[in-house]
């Protein structure tokens, strides 16, 4: 069990760390969660706004009715965002089929190897310097066969992909049902509307 | 009406090397056997047929995969048949990477490679066979996103006609719920009423 001595040094110790302080550092650690921008709302895009709007639009019909048209937001936004996962794997393969691999090439496969160059240098030798590797020169030349390779260099990626993709469709479904009772049972109704043998059955 | 909803929904991305009159064609079958009707439908119609663009897309991919992994997969069995008791395995390793290499391209080396397969009872299908075994960590990975599309594909088509059944049902319980609210009159009504007029 901690002392007296060492709780109150811990305490004094997590007053000192409050977190970045400088607007660069407060900035970096905004972005810490960040992995890939997915799951961010579609409509933080000016563009998808736009497209999304006429979509609602036309899903919702004639109708004024606020609980309807956010209903038919619902399924547009689903359905937008299985389009930006399905835009987002071509793309992965396109850059796969192009460079031969997502990432850059490291010069150094390892933190040992710059401390030997570093050493090198000191020592007054001239370093052999890695060769630069060319991932695109492993890739196979001709089609089919470089989509093909493309594909497998980039198969964990795709995987989580599907994921997303199968959570995009699952919302698209339900936000569907919902609408479909709602519209034309009335939001008021919701009661009834889960008595009903319907959509929303079989989506489950 | 169909182009316009058409233009609503977002395009399906294609590889550079696909050719997107080929998906256009693929989802024009589709909407001739479902006929969708309205923008939901067509919604899953043009799901339905991004999904099945999909699963032709990576069951080509497993074929070049596999076809890919040929050449090493030669080249492995060659120096396991090649070698000789007592002989290490790099000892044989130039003859079988010449004769990996020229399998593809060369006659001769084909019927070279293919009467060292019948010594031990193996034909060109022992090549596939390795070449698949090397491959199975990325076939494997493959095989479930295929099966993974092929039951969205499914449901997705389950979802257009229980969309249909329910908003048929629907309707009809919208009308019933407006003709109650009306009060419409019966017939026994309706005939007293005339009678009461004669």
């Amino acid at each position: 069990m901690a002392s007296e001595r060492q709780i109150a040094a811990s305490r004094r110790n997590a007053r000192k760390s409050t977190g970045p302080r400088s607007g660069a550092g407060k900035k970096r650690a905004s972005r810490n969660a960040y992995r890939h921008g997915l799951t961010l709302s579609i409509t933080s895009s000016a563009a998808y706004a736009k497209q999304l709007d006429r979509l609602v639009r036309e899903i919702a019909g004639s109708t004024e009715d606020p609980i309807l048209l956010e209903r038919a937001r619902a399924i547009a936004q689903a359905e937008l965002e299985l389009a930006r996962v399905r835009r987002v794997k071509v793309a992965l393969i396109e850059r796969a089929s192009a460079f031969g691999e997502l990432d850059p090439p490291q010069a150094f496969s390892s933190v040992t190897q710059i401390i030997r160059l570093l050493n090198a240098i000191d020592r007054g030798r001239v370093p052999s310097f890695p060769e630069p590797v060319d991932s695109s020169a492993t890739m196979p030349s001709q089609e089919p066969d470089r989509s093909a390779e493309a594909i497998r260099r980039v198969l964990p990626e795709l995987r989580k992909l599907d994921r997303y993709e199968l959570r995009a469709a699952a919302r698209r479904d339900r936000a569907v049902s919902i609408f479909l009772i709602e519209k034309s049972i009335g939001p008021t109704n919701n009661c009834e509307a889960q008595n009903e043998p319907n959509f929303s059955q079989f989506i489950e | 009406m169909r182009r316009n909803e058409l233009t609503l929904l977002p395009k399906l991305p294609l590889l550079i090397t696909e050719a997107a009159d080929e998906f256009d064609a693929l989802r024009d079958a589709f909407e001739q056997e479902i006929k969708p009707r309205g923008i939901i439908e067509h919604m899953y119609v043009h799901d339905i047929s991004s999904i099945v663009w999909e699963i032709l897309r990576l069951r080509r991919c497993k074929v070049g995969i596999i076809n890919l992994a040929l050449r090493s997969a030669l080249q492995s069995l060659l120096k396991q048949l090649l070698r000789q008791p007592g002989q290490y395995e790099y000892e044989v390793e130039d003859e079988a990477q010449t004769l990996a290499q020229s399998w593809f391209t060369d006659q001769e080396a084909k019927k070279q490679v293919s009467e060292i397969l019948s010594r031990f009872d193996l034909d060109e299908s022992a090549i596939e066979a390795e070449a698949i075994r090397r491959s199975s960590s990325d076939l494997e990975v493959l095989d479930r996103m295929l099966t993974s599309l092929e039951s969205r594909r499914n449901k997705a088509l389950g979802c257009v006609a229980e969309y249909r059944a329910s908003l048929a049902q629907q309707l009809r319980y919208s009308a019933d719920r407006i003709i109650d609210a009306k009060g419409v009159l019966r017939l026994e009504d309706a005939a007293s009423e005339r009678s009461t007029a004669a």
